[in-house]
């Protein structure tokens, strides 16, 4: 296969540059790491060539033939798979159907569809993908953030019958949604898709994955090029750098919980699929929720949010019972970061400024202020390292990166005494992610106590003081942070109880 | 550019009525008099459309407003022809508005039906209670005390000649409280927030039913003061007239909607459209159009200045 080049790109949203003359070389067979902060222009980029959001300029060659992209059925005949950063799925239909949305689906006497050959081809993507377990006629909706993803990759992966196979994957942070076990499945078949002589446009604020699967690095920096080299020839230190600008420093430990008021306390909890549920939770103490996926992390998160009901057991928060409802449980210091930052976390429609401060508007006053809120508004994003126009700009308008900041934004904006985060991270860059640790370490030190759940490991241990870990439900240990590594808190989630 | 022609087309239409009509009937439309007879034409559907604004907002609708205006207008008659004053029956009468509401909102936030199915019930159920109440009859003459059917004759006289209709300043001053609730209040702001994310709201914190509730009352509200206005301009009361006030508030405010930033309404814009709505019906009145031709057209302009809009957005 010809090696393909896209060159010169250019992109501006009202008068913004948001990719400025970009030319990158992508060639069969190899990786290709698109790296840069959080609304640096790497979606951007990847919007253009798959024609979904028009260019100011660009030129794709595939050896020495123009390839002309002007919108979705022009990247798919060109033999380009996509796997965007945000795209939903259709939460009604199976996942069959969703796998082969956008592909003809196989047909009998020409109008009826033929089912079971739609389930045997979707199965056979899952297959590949070493995600057998997913039932193809089950309802997208149904499915937890992971098989999602897999769900997602899955259609990137069906090849028509007669169409020659596709050239190039693209994949937009497809590992922020799965844990340790799902990436590495995922890093297999592209190393299959590879030996097929494909190649692969990689996006991942993650450092390890990038050094460990990609051939080559591209930096953008605002939107502009700023590095591009064989991986082999660099250092993460110096993409980093080149990235951020900055040199990273190593985040300090968290220190100690300086003893204070119990800010949660759980004795034998039931709920839901909650079982045997046992822990005190100390003013100022960072809980880490572990686990294989759905475990029931967002479950017990969710339980303390007020979004469940005791069944037996005893459950104390903040000094009181557990709270009955999200409000009353805002109400009395609690804040939340959910799971997914679009379907349950952002207005996106509306501005930064009220998407930050929905939550704590009544303090303002019954009255509107547009002055105090938008001086509120400017500090809070300057904690989190938000990159955004204005604090009236609509959220949709940032990139993914910085609509997870705007929801940690929000959940730090009231000084809460207990907080819940789920995946805090999902997709902030190195630099602003540091800063989020740094602000969460902050809070336990001021005595906010935090649970957090999370897929990213380093992050569970480098934060928290002791782990939790969940099997279906149930809690199956509770174990001290000191002295564990990564590997064996891996170990423990697969087997909580070692003999 | 283009955006800004897109949210701004439905304005220039306005114009573009106000101009055809000023030309076609030199004499008659663009006269003191005639804006203020519009004026008062649309004082009624304007004040169900900007309370309709609220649950709309939220994404929800409110189908039952028709029938609570008639319900209102035959409860405040039938109190008075069993002698109330009118304060008491005009007060009974909203309170009416306020409780159905309250039982759309109720159904709607707490037991969780879908706002049009809920509201589609409601509708049957508050015009039977008109019709039950009123015994089916038309409620008028010596029945109407003269104190409420005055009101909707009077007005602020400017000069000689030249009367604003209390209807109409009613209508701006339901026009302004709605202005301010949504746009500058923190309420406001929240109800917005459920129409961007109901389950996200929910997440951080807003009191979804609640608010929920409360909007329904004050559209519940909106639609008694219009039925009640409608009683008064025509001195009397029947249980089936604020009938077609639903569909044109719908519209009016669907009709705004094209003007929003993300699509969203916003009871400045459903001024808008209710002006458009109330110009084409007195315009094509006065040029002798046929009543069925002209609802003919009304709809046809809805429905294409909707679907340019929703075609100009998908464009991006
Ligand atoms: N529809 C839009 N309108 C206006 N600006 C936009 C729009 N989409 C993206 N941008 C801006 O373009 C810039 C690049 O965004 P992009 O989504 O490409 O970033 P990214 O590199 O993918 O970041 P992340 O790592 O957070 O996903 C950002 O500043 C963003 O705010
Ligand atoms: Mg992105």
């Amino acid at each position: 296969m010809d090696s393909l080049s896209l060159i010169g790109l250019s992109k501006a949203y009202g008068g913004v540059p948001a990719l400025r003359d970009v030319t990158l070389h992508l060639a069969p067979g190899r990786v290709h790491a698109l790296m840069g902060e959080n609304g640096a222009g790497k979606s951007t980029l990847i919007k253009l060539i798959a024609g979904v959001v028009p260019a100011d300029a660009m030129v794709v060659r595939r050896g020495a033939t123009a390839v002309s992209l002007r919108n979705a059925a022009d990247a798919a005949a060109a033999g380009f798979r996509f796997i965007h950063q945000e795209l939903n799925i259709v939460p009604q239909l199976s996942v069959a159907e969703n796998i082969l949305l956008g592909h003809p689906s196989p047909r009998r006497f020409g109008v009826l569809v033929d089912w079971a050959r739609m389930h045997d081809r979707a199965r056979a993507a899952l297959a590949f993908l070493g995600a057998a377990h997913i039932d193809v006629t089950r309802q997208a909706g149904d499915l937890g953030t992971g098989d999602r993803m897999l769900m997602r990759i899955a259609s990137a992966l069906v090849v028509e019958e007669g169409q020659a196979a596709p050239c190039l994957y693209v994949l937009d942070e497809p590992t922020a949604a799965l844990t340790a076990t799902e990436s590495a499945k995922l890093f297999a078949v592209m190393s299959r898709l590879t030996a097929q002589g494909a190649a692969i446009l990689y996006v991942s604020h993650r450092m390890e994955e990038v050094m460990a699967v990609c051939d080559d690095v591209t930096v953008l920096r605002d939107g502009a090029h700023a590095m591009a080299a064989p991986i082999a020839q660099t250092t993460q230190t110096a993409i980093i750098q080149t990235m951020t600008g900055r040199q990273q420093t190593a985040e300090p430990p968290t220190g100690p919980v300086v003893r204070g008021a119990v800010a949660c306390d759980a004795i034998g909890v039931v709920s839901g699929r909650l079982r045997d549920i046992s822990f005190t939770l100390q003013a100022g103490e960072v809980l880490g929720l572990a686990g294989l996926e759905e475990a029931g992390q967002g479950d017990l998160l969710r339980l303390l949010l007020g979004m469940g009901r005791v069944k037996s057991g005893q459950l104390r928060v903040l000094g009181g019972p557990a709270p009955t409802s999200p409000v009353q449980a805002w109400a009395r210091g609690v804040a939340y970061v959910p799971r997914e930052r679009r379907s349950e976390g952002l207005m996106l429609g509306m501005d930064v400024r009220c998407n930050t401060l929905l939550p704590h508007l009544g303090s303002f006053g019954i009255l509107a202020r547009k002055g105090p809120e938008t001086v509120r508004t400017r500090d809070l994003a300057d904690k989190v390292r938000l990159r955004y126009r204005a604090p009236d700009q609509t959220v949709r308008e940032l990139s993914g990166g910085n609509q997870q900041k705007v929801i940690f934004a929000r959940a730090i904006a009231g000084n809460p005494r207990l907080l819940l985060l789920e995946e805090p991270t999902r997709g902030v860059d190195v630099g602003a992610r540091a800063e989020i640790h740094a602000l969460i370490r902050g809070l336990s030190a001021q005595g906010c106590a935090v649970i957090l759940a999370s897929s990213d490991l380093p992050e569970l241990l480098g934060l928290s003081h002791r782990v939790l870990i969940q099997q279906d439900g149930r809690q199956a240990a509770l174990i001290d942070r000191a002295g564990l590594t990564a590997d064996q808190l891996l170990a423990r989630v697969y087997s909580p109880n070692p003999a | 550019m283009l955006k800004h022609l897109r949210q701004s087309g439905t304005l220039i239409g306005l114009l573009g009525i106000v101009l055809f009509f000023a030309l076609q009937l030199p004499d008659t439309f663009l006269t003191a008099r005639n804006l203020l007879n519009v004026s008062q034409q649309i004082s009624m559907l304007a004040v169900t459309a900007f309370t309709m604004t609220i649950v709309m907002v939220m994404g929800d609708f409110d189908l039952s407003v028709g029938s609570t205006a008639s319900l209102a207008g035959i409860v405040a008659a039938v109190l008075f022809a069993a002698g109330w004053p009118v304060w008491a029956g005009v007060a009974a009468a909203l309170a009416i508005g306020v409780v159905g509401g309250l039982l759309n909102g109720a159904l709607v936030a707490y037991v969780g039906i879908l706002p049009f199915i809920a509201t589609l019930g409601t509708l049957t159920i508050f015009s039977g209670t008109a019709f039950l109440v009123s015994d089916g009859k038309t409620i008028f003459g010596r029945d109407i005390p003269p104190g409420f059917a005055g009101f909707a004759r009077s007005g602020v006289t400017l000069t000689e000649g030249v009367t604003v209709p209390a209807m109409s300043i009613a209508a701006v001053l339901v026009l302004l409280v709605v202005y301010v609730t949504l746009e500058h209040t923190i309420y406001g702001r929240r109800l917005y927030a459920i129409g961007g994310n109901v389950h996200a709201a929910e997440l951080a914190g807003l009191n979804v039913r609640r608010l929920r509730l409360s909007a329904f009352a004050l559209t519940g509200l909106g639609a008694a003061m219009a039925g009640l206005m409608y009683a008064s301009r025509v001195a009397s009361a029947n249980p089936t007239q604020g009938a077609g006030l639903m569909l044109d508030a719908i519209a009016a405010v669907f009709l705004g909607m094209t003007m929003g930033r993300q699509g969203e309404p916003h009871v400045m814009a459903t001024l808008v459209g209710v002006l458009i709505l109330g110009i084409l019906d007195n315009g094509l009145t006065q040029m002798n159009v046929d009543s069925y031709v002209r609802e003919i057209l009304i709809g046809g302009i809805v429905v294409a200045a909707v679907a340019m809009s929703s075609y100009g957005r998908a464009r991006g």
